[in-house]
C-alpha cells in the first residue's frame, strides 16, 4: 500500500447520532460486472468504524456481491470486474500495487455456510496468525487462539477438545469458530455474508449476541436476508434492489421512516 | 408405478373403482416384461464376465503350481582332485570353473553302470540340470574338506526330469501281475522273461493296437494308390495314341499292384492283431512297459501272453526264477510323445525308490534372475528391474503431474491456450502405449543418449505414458474440494499459492494418490513401450541401478511365453501370478487410501 490516494469526500451523509463516527470504508461509483451482466450500479456507501452496517434486499439484488468487493474476494472469479473506488482508511483497495492478501488480513470475512477447515479447532484459528507471522512462538500462538475463541464466545465450549476436528462441531459452533478464525488475524473490518442463514434460532441468537460484543472492536458489515435481524443488530442499514443501492441511512430511519417507496414496500413485505 | 401391486391383498366388500390399482393394462405388462428381460440380460452379462475371470485366474494359478517346487537328486559324488585339476590354493572361481560336470557324470555312471554309449551318457547327463555343476562347485568351495572324499550332494534335476516327476509326461501306471516271473539274461543287456500267468496280456494288447494303427496307415496308402489308378485309367482312355495309352496303362497297373500289396499287408496285420496269443514288438509309438525285478528295471521290447523279451535298463541280479513281488508298469505316454526316454524314467524311478529324489519349495524362482534353462530361471531380475523402473516413473510423474494439475486447476487463466493444453492432456491418455515407446526410442535413446534397456529409459517412457492419467486424477480430486474451503483460506488472508498447498492439495491428496497408484499399476503391467526401447533383452544379472540393463516383469512374461521349453509354461504362469499379486496389492492400497481419507463436507 505504497500509494495512498487522497481521502474521499467523507461523511457526506454522516449519521445523525451524536459524535460523527469515523469512516472506515468509503465506496464511490462502484460498478460490478459478471461478464456482460451489470450486477451492481453506482453504489456509494460509507461504512463507519465500531458500528454494524447491514445490507438488506431481495435475492439477487447485489448485496453479497458488493460485500465481496470489500475484501476483493471477487478477484477469484475470472469473469468478475469491479470499477469505481473503494477506500479503506483512505487507501484505494483496488489500486494495482495493493496485495489482496494484505487487504484480507485487515478485512476478515465470515461466510454464509460455516466452512471450517477439516483440521483441528486449534489449527483452524491458528492458521491466519501462522501465515501472517503474528506469533513468535507456540505460547504466543496459544494466547492468540484462546483470545480469539474467547471473543467468539466459543472458548468454554471447546477448551477441552481443542485438538478435535472443527468439522465435528455443531453448525452454530462451526460458525462461531469461523468468526474466531476471522478475528484471530486482528482485522479492522469483519464482513459477514448471511452468517445465520444456515443456523437454527438458538444458534442465530448466539451469533447476534456475539455481533453486539464485536461491535466495540471492529467495523462490522453484515448481509442478511432477515429484516428483523438487520433491525436487531445493525445501526445503519443499506437497502439494495436489482443492483442499485436504493437507500442508506440509520437503521431506525430505514425501518420507521424510509424515503424511497421501494424500501417501504420491501420493509412492509410487499416486494422481495 | 404399480410395482408389487399383486402382493397387496385386495380389500373386499366395496366394489372395484373405475381405475383399480390392481388392474393391469396390457401396456403395463409389456413394460414389466421388457424390464425383466433387461435385468436378465444384465445378470447374464455379469455371470459371463465373472465366469471368464474365474476361468482365467484359475487356469493361470493351476499352471503356476508347477513352478512351486523344484526337484533335487541326491548322489554320492567323489570329488576327485585329478578330475578337477586344481592347483595349489584354488580360488572359489577356480573351483567353480573346474570340470565339476565330469564329477557328476562319473557319479551317475557309478550309479547306473549300464548306461554306456554316447546317447545313453547324454540321456544320463540330461536328468541333472546344467546349473548343477556350478552349485556343486559352490558346495566344494564352501567346504574344501570334501576334496578327495565321496559324499552325498544335492543336485538340481533338469527341467525334463522335474516335469516327469511332477507328472507332466503322464504317470506310471502300476499293474498287478499274478504269476511268478523267471528272467534269464541274454546277449548284451537283453533278457527273456516268462511268467506263470498271462501277465503280459495288457502289453500284448497295446502292441496289437500298434499293429492295427500300422494297418490303418497301410490302408490309407492303399487308398492313395487307388486314386492314382483311377487317374491313370482316365488318362489312358483320353490318350491320343497307343504309345501314350500304353504308358498310362502300365502306370495304372503298377499302382494297382502297390495298392493290392498294401491291402494284403494290412489284412495280414489285422489278422495278427485279431488272433489270440502271438508275439508282437512294442514300438516307440506305443506306451512302454517296464518290469521291476531283483532291484533292476527292464523295458519290454517284444511281448507274448506270458513271455516277453526286454532290455535291462538298470542292473538287476539275474537270473531270477519264480520270483513273486515283481512289478509291471505302463507309462502314460508313448516314448515318441514325451521328451523323457524310458531309460531316464527307469533311472529317476529307481532313484526315487532309493529316496534320493526330493522336492523342495522353489525359492530359486524368486531369488534367481533369468536363464535359458527353465529350472534355473527366476524372476528376481525382472522384479528388481520393475522396481527401478517404477521408481524412476514415480519420481518423475508424481511431482510433475501434481504440480501440472495444481497449475491447471488453481492458477491457469481460462483461455484458448489452456483449453488446448487440456484437450491434449485428455487425448494423450488415449494414445496407444507403443507410441510412447517409439517416442522414447527416438527422443530419449536417439537424441539424449539415455542408455538402452535401462530402467532410466523405461521409467521416462512410462512416466510420459502415466502423466495424463495422474494429471486428470489430480485435477478431478482438486475440483472436488469445495470452493468454500478456498474462500475460507483466502478470507483469512492466505495467498492463492498458500490456499492451494495448505488446503486444496492435502484434501485432494488421497484422490491424487489413488490416481497415481492406479496409473503406476498400469505402468507396471505395460509391455509394448518397453520392448521398443530394448528392455526385452536376455539379461542374467539382477540390475543394481537405473542405468543397468534390465527387464521388467511383463516383458519377462512375454519372453518366457515364447520359449519352447515346456517347463517355462509353469514359470510364465507363476510370473503372471506374481505380477497379479503386485497389481492387486497396489489396487488394495488405493482402495484403502480412498476409504480412509475420504472426506465429506
Amino acid at each position: 500500500m505504497s500509494d495512498p490516494t487522497q481521502p474521499a469526500a467523507t461523511a457526506a451523509d454522516a449519521a445523525a447520532d451524536a459524535p460523527a463516527p469515523e469512516i472506515k470504508i468509503s465506496a464511490r461509483d462502484v460498478q460490478v460486472y459478471y461478464g456482460d451482466n451489470h450486477a451492481i450500479r453506482d453504489v456509494a456507501v460509507d461504512i463507519s468504524d465500531k458500528m454494524v452496517t447491514a445490507f438488506i434486499g431481495p435475492s439477487g439484488c447485489g448485496k453479497s456481491t458488493f460485500l465481496r468487493c470489500l475484501n476483493r474476494i471477487n478477484d477469484t472469479i475470472d469473469i468478475a470486474r469491479v470499477e469505481g473506488q473503494i477506500l479503506l482508511d483512505g487507501e484505494d483497495i483496488y489500486h494495482k500495487s495493493v496485495d489482496p492478501v494484505q487487504l484480507r488480513a485487515r478485512v476478515g470475512m465470515v461466510f454464509q455456510k460455516p466452512n471450517p477447515f477439516p483440521k483441528s479447532i486449534y489449527d483452524n484459528v491458528a492458521y491466519g496468525p501462522r501465515i501472517h507471522g503474528l506469533s513468535r512462538n507456540r505460547a504466543d500462538l496459544d494466547t492468540i487462539v484462546e483470545k480469539a475463541l474467547r471473543r467468539a464466545a466459543l472458548w468454554d465450549e471447546v477448551k477441552d477438545r481443542i485438538d478435535t476436528p472443527g468439522t465435528g462441531l455443531s453448525g452454530g459452533q462451526q460458525q462461531r469458530l469461523c468468526i474466531a478464525r476471522a478475528i484471530a488475524t486482528e482485522p479492522e473490518v469483519l464482513l459477514m455474508d448471511e452468517p445465520c442463514s444456515a443456523l437454527d434460532p438458538i444458534a442465530t441468537d448466539q451469533i447476534e449476541a456475539l455481533i453486539h460484543e464485536l461491535r466495540a472492536s471492529y467495523s462490522l458489515v453484515i448481509v442478511t436476508h432477515s429484516m428483523q435481524q438487520a433491525a436487531r443488530v445493525s445501526q445503519r442499514t443499506a437497502f439494495f434492489h436489482l443492483g442499485d443501492l436504493v437507500e442508506y441511512d440509520t437503521t431506525e430511519t430505514i425501518f420507521n421512516n424510509p424515503t424511497d417507496p421501494r424500501t417501504e414496500s420491501y420493509i412492509s413485505g410487499r416486494i422481495g | 408405478m404399480t410395482e408389487g401391486a399383486q402382493d397387496m391383498t385386495q380389500t373386499s366388500g366395496t366394489s372395484a373403482p373405475a381405475r383399480s390399482l390392481f388392474a393391469q393394462s396390457a401396456h403395463l405388462r409389456r413394460r414389466r416384461r421388457s424390464e425383466t428381460r433387461l435385468k436378465l440380460y444384465g445378470l447374464a452379462a455379469m455371470l459371463l464376465s465373472a465366469f471368464a475371470l474365474v476361468a482365467l485366474l484359475g487356469s493361470v494359478v493351476v499352471r503356476a503350481t508347477g513352478a512351486l517346487t523344484e526337484s533335487y537328486v541326491t548322489l554320492d559324488v567323489t570329488v576327485d582332485p585329478a578330475v578337477l585339476d586344481l592347483g595349489d590354493n584354488p580360488s572359489d572361481t577356480d573351483i567353480r570353473r573346474a570340470d565339476n560336470g565330469a564329477l557328476i557324470l562319473t557319479a551317475l555312471q557309478n550309479r547306473f553302470p549300464l548306461a554306456t554309449g554316447r546317447s545313453a551318457r547324454k540321456e544320463l547327463k540330461d536328468i541333472i540340470s546344467g546349473g548343477a555343476p556350478f552349485e556343486l562347485g559352490d558346495d566344494i568351495a564352501a567346504d574344501l574338506g570334501v576334496i578327495g572324499q565321496t559324499s552325498a550332494f544335492r543336485l538340481l534335476a533338469s527341467d525334463t526330469a522335474d516335469l516327469y516327476l511332477k507328472g507332466s509326461y503322464g504317470t506310471l501306471e502300476t499293474l498287478t501281475p499274478a504269476g511268478r516271473l523267471t528272467v534269464t539274461e541274454g546277449r548284451r543287456s537283453s533278457v527273456t522273461l516268462s511268467s506263470t500267468a498271462d501277465d503280459f496280456l495288457p502289453a500284448l494288447a497295446v502292441a496289437k493296437a500298434g499293429l492295427v494303427r500300422t494297418a490303418e496307415n497301410l490302408r490309407e496308402k492303399a487308398s492313395r494308390q487307388d486314386n492314382a489308378v483311377t487317374v491313370y485309367t482316365e488318362r489312358a482312355a483320353a490318350a491320343a495314341d497307343d504309345d501314350a495309352r500304353q504308358t498310362q496303362t502300365d502306370k495304372a497297373d503298377r499302382a494297382a499292384a502297390k495298392r493290392d500289396k498294401f491291402l494284403a499287408d494290412a489284412a495280414a496285420l489285422e489278422a495278427r492283431a485279431a488272433a489270440p496269443g502271438g508275439n508282437e514288438k512294442l514300438d516307440d509309438d506305443s506306451r512302454s512297459f517296464l518290469v521291476t525285478v531283483a532291484g533292476g528295471w527292464i523295458r519290454l521290447t517284444e511281448v507274448g501272453t506270458n513271455s516277453a523279451t526286454g532290455e535291462m535298463l538298470t542292473t538287476a541280479t539275474l537270473p531270477v526264477t519264480g520270483a513273486t513281488g515283481w512289478g509291471l508298469h505302463a507309462t502314460g505316454l508313448a516314448e515318441s510323445d514325451r521328451k523323457i526316454s524310458d531309460r531316464q524314467i527307469a533311472w529317476l524311478e529307481s532313484l526315487d525308490a532309493d529316496g534320493a529324489v526330493k522336492r523342495s519349495f522353489n525359492l530359486r524362482f524368486f531369488t534367481a534372475a533369468d536363464s535359458r534353462a527353465p529350472e534355473l530361471a527366476g524372476i528376481r531380475g525382472a522384479v528388481v528391474g520393475s522396481f527401478w523402473t517404477m521408481l524412476v516413473t514415480f519420481l518423475l510423474v508424481f511431482p510433475v503431474g501434481v504440480l501440472g494439475a495444481i497449475y491447471l486447476e488453481e492458477f491457469a487463466p481460462k483461455n484458448a491456450l489452456t483449453g488446448f493444453i487440456e484437450v491434449n492432456i485428455n487425448n494423450l491418455a488415449a494414445v496407444p502405449s507403443i507410441i510412447f515407446g517409439l517416442l522414447g526410442l527416438s527422443v530419449f535413446l536417439g537424441f539424449f543418449g539415455v542408455p538402452r534397456s535401462a530402467p532410466l529409459a523405461g521409467g521416462i517412457v512410462l512416466a510420459l505414458m502415466t502423466l495424463p492419467t495422474i494429471i486428470i486424477a489430480a485435477r478431478v480430486s482438486m475440483a472436488a474440494v469445495p470452493p468454500s474451503i478456498r474462500e475460507a483460506a483466502l478470507g483469512v488472508g492466505a495467498s492463492r499459492v498458500q490456499t492451494a498447498f495448505h488446503h486444496v492439495l492435502p484434501l485432494a491428496l488421497p484422490g491424487i494418490l489413488t490416481g497415481t497408484i492406479i496409473g503406476m499399476a498400469r505402468a507396471l503391467g505395460e509391455t509394448a513401450p518397453l520392448i521398443t526401447i530394448g528392455m526385452v533383452a536376455f539379461i542374467v544379472d539382477v540390475p543394481s541401478g537405473i542405468t543397468d540393463s534390465a527387464t521388467v516383469l511383463p516383458v519377462q512374461i512375454f519372453r518366457w511365453s515364447d520359449f519352447p521349453e515346456q517347463a517355462f509354461e509353469a514359470r510364465t504362469a507363476a510370473a503372471i501370478c506374481t505380477l497379479l499379486v503386485f497389481l492387486i496389492f497396489m489396487n488394495i492400497v488405493a482402495v484403502i487410501l480412498r476409504r480412509k481419507f475420504e472426506r465429506r463436507w
